[in-house]
């Protein structure tokens, strides 16, 4: 019967469709990434090489991590633009000399820096209800200027050697930042869907006023997520600056455009209460392909912007039009 | 009693103690702690300075009141400085415009048609704008046809040519907002979609146009400075998406829409260029003034609260 029922030309069509239907609601990036892949193995398959996938697997994982902290954000119809900003920081604390301690006391300030931040973040949105975007800019802004106008006094120099070990090293061929960036995505989307906490992001992700009205803690809520979102951009500044070696004034600059690029290619829309992590993870992956890829067949800078401006626009459009279905 | 009212419950204008009051006690300060900040020389460059950002501002405001957000008018800003010296200039100006128009429904359609959030929207757009005017004009130069110039470049009555720029669009967006039923139902609409809707109003027609007339403020934006420097430059207006927000915000528009007034945004403006203004005559770098604008910008936002928590 089941046999029968599995030739039938009828099944088989809709096995077929489901099937495309299942490849089609997969958020953007793994589509993405295979096309991209595929287009590399005919234009440029050096690429493909596992030694330069996985250099820039290492490059992505800055990216990657960051995004987990934006997606969350989203996820509770906020944002958080100040991630370039707390980067920019975090590479001041640890590598200008400005305060005379060790590597391990500078990297546990920088998450103290983070907690701040992330703290002060949440009670400019939660309790005096201002919007984020402005609030998240605003810290940007000002933690920016400070460390740009601080760099007059102490120029920002080599990164500590405990975090160019992570940054640069590898184990085998794999370089640890990518177990680093594994050891912070696993746990994260296992945390995110099954406890308590990754529900309530589900619940007022999809309705802030019914998750309000049925007491949900929705002001914590949002602030352990900005909390999260700042610790997370702290983490992915202390993997960049090791990456880098040198600590520098625009490092990071383009983070929190790209996370949020990542994030919607990632299959998170606001307001859609669903999203993982993987897809974001996936997301930095491409887009740092992409970035590659694009270097490779020798696109400058503007050419790289526009197809960068496209790919989200586009894939923005292709979610938020299948969510009004 | 009646007008201390006003301030505190200012209605759909605004125009509380905030957006009034910031200005003034700048005006104060800086009068005292500069002795130079009062010449006429010095009030009309705080004038040029701040001419393009209010023009900027006031599209951005029209768009905020309509309850959007546009990141991407800076972008258009560069991209009409680049177009301007790279083409024939008899076509300079409407090709300009042709370009704001495009990027104002594509913006517009995004947001409403595909449902796309306007900041995700305009970040895209303001992405690809920003590449688009690096591929026209890769270096900054270029020859800025002369009847632009001339038309940044005369003074009328003792006065700059700056002033009649900004009272030009000034009064033209207070028209568009008080005395038309365009300046009504963006309103509506800002306020409550749903209801605006219902009583008729096209949403979406609307919601583009806010977009579309935007642009043209960043269009015209670009002229005015490009003008003024004599020089195109593709980055040109990279700042100027974030400090409209600024300018608004500190001016009583309500980012989530239906509440905001021309006179407002005048004051944001000022507020912010005397800022700029007063910390260069004082002597304070760049980068804390950067950081002094974020500080007023969250004090005036935390001033207006909302309902909704998030973006």
């Amino acid at each position: 019967m089941t046999v029968m029922a599995k030739n039938s030309p009828a099944t088989a069509r809709s096995h077929l469709a489901s099937a495309s239907r299942f490849v089609l609601n997969l958020p953007f990036a793994y589509v993405g990434t295979a096309l991209l892949l595929l287009f590399a193995y005919f234009t440029r398959p050096m690429l493909l090489s596992p030694l330069l996938l996985l250099l820039i697997v290492r490059q992505a994982a800055p990216l990657g991590i960051a995004v987990i902290g934006q997606s969350i954000c989203m996820r509770v119809l906020s944002l958080d633009l100040s991630i370039g900003g707390v980067v920019v920081a975090v590479s001041y604390i640890l590598t200008s000399g400005a305060l005379p301690f060790s590597g391990p006391v500078l990297i546990a300030i920088c998450i103290l820096f983070g907690l701040l931040v992330g703290a002060t973040n949440a009670f400019f949105i939660t309790r005096m209800r201002a919007s984020s975007v402005i609030v998240t800019l605003a810290m940007a802004m000002i933690l920016t200027g400070v460390v740009i106008s601080l760099g007059q006094f102490h120029a920002p120099g080599d990164a500590p050697e405990v975090l160019k070990f992570i940054g640069q090293k590898r184990l085998g061929i794999f370089p640890i930042a990518l177990f680093v960036w594994l050891a912070v995505v696993i746990p994260a989307a296992l945390f995110l869907r099954f406890s308590v906490f990754g529900r309530y992001v589900d619940a007022i992700g999809a309705n802030p006023n019914a998750a309000w009205a049925s007491g949900i803690p929705y002001v914590r809520v949002v602030t352990i997520v900005h909390i999260l979102s700042s610790l997370f951009a702290v983490f992915s500044g202390l993997l960049l600056v090791g990456f880098v070696g040198v600590g520098s004034m625009d490092i990071g600059g383009d983070l929190a455009l790209n996370s949020l690029a990542a994030v919607i290619l990632g299959g998170i829309t606001f307001g859609g209460g669903k999203g993982g992590v993987l897809g974001p993870a996936m997301a930095a992956f491409m887009l740092t392909f992409s970035f590659n890829l694009l270097t490779s067949l020798g696109l400058g800078e503007p050419g790289k912007l526009m197809i960068q401006g496209a790919i989200i626009a586009v894939a923005a459009m292709i979610y938020a039009s299948r969510r009004n279905k | 009693m009646s007008w201390l009212n006003i301030l505190r419950f200012p209605g759909r204008s605004g125009l509380g103690i905030v957006p009034i009051g910031v200005p003034i006690v700048m005006f104060i300060f800086i009068s005292f702690a500069s002795p130079n900040f009062l010449n006429v020389q010095n009030l009309s460059n705080v004038n040029a300075q701040i001419a393009a950002l209010l023009i900027v501002a006031l599209g951005q405001m029209i768009v905020a009141i309509c309850g959007g957000i546009d990141l991407s008018v800076g972008s258009v800003l560069s991209l009409t400085s680049a177009i301007i010296v790279s083409v024939d200039p008899a076509l300079a100006v409407p090709l300009a415009l042709l370009a704001g128009l495009v990027v104002g429904v594509v913006n517009g359609v995004g947001v409403t048609i595909f449902a796309v959030h306007p900041l995700v929207m305009t970040l895209a757009t303001l992405t690809f704008l920003q590449g688009l005017a690096l591929l026209i004009l890769p270096v900054p130069g270029g020859d800025v046809p002369d009847y632009l110039e001339a038309m940044v470049d005369f003074s009328f009555l003792g006065l700059p040519a700056a002033f009649f720029w900004c009272l030009v669009f000034a009064t033209a967006a207070a028209v568009v907002l008080r005395s038309t039923r365009f300046g009504l139902r963006i309103f509506a609409v800002g306020a409550n979609e749903d209801n605006a809707a219902r009583n008729g109003v096209n949403v979406v027609l609307h919601r583009i146009s806010s977009y579309v007339l935007c642009s043209f403020g960043g269009v015209m934006a670009g002229l005015f400075l490009s003008a003024r420097v004599a020089s195109a430059d593709a980055t040109m207006g990279a700042h100027y998406g974030l400090e409209s927000v600024t300018a608004i915000a500190l001016g009583g528009v309500l980012l989530a829409g239906g509440i905001g007034s021309v006179p407002g945004v005048i004051a944001g403006t000022i507020a912010l260029g005397l800022m700029t203004n007063g910390m260069n005559l004082i002597g304070v770098s760049p980068f804390v003034r950067a950081a002094a604008t974020g500080l007023l910008l969250l004090t005036a936002i935390s001033l207006q609260p909302r309902k909704a928590i998030g973006a």
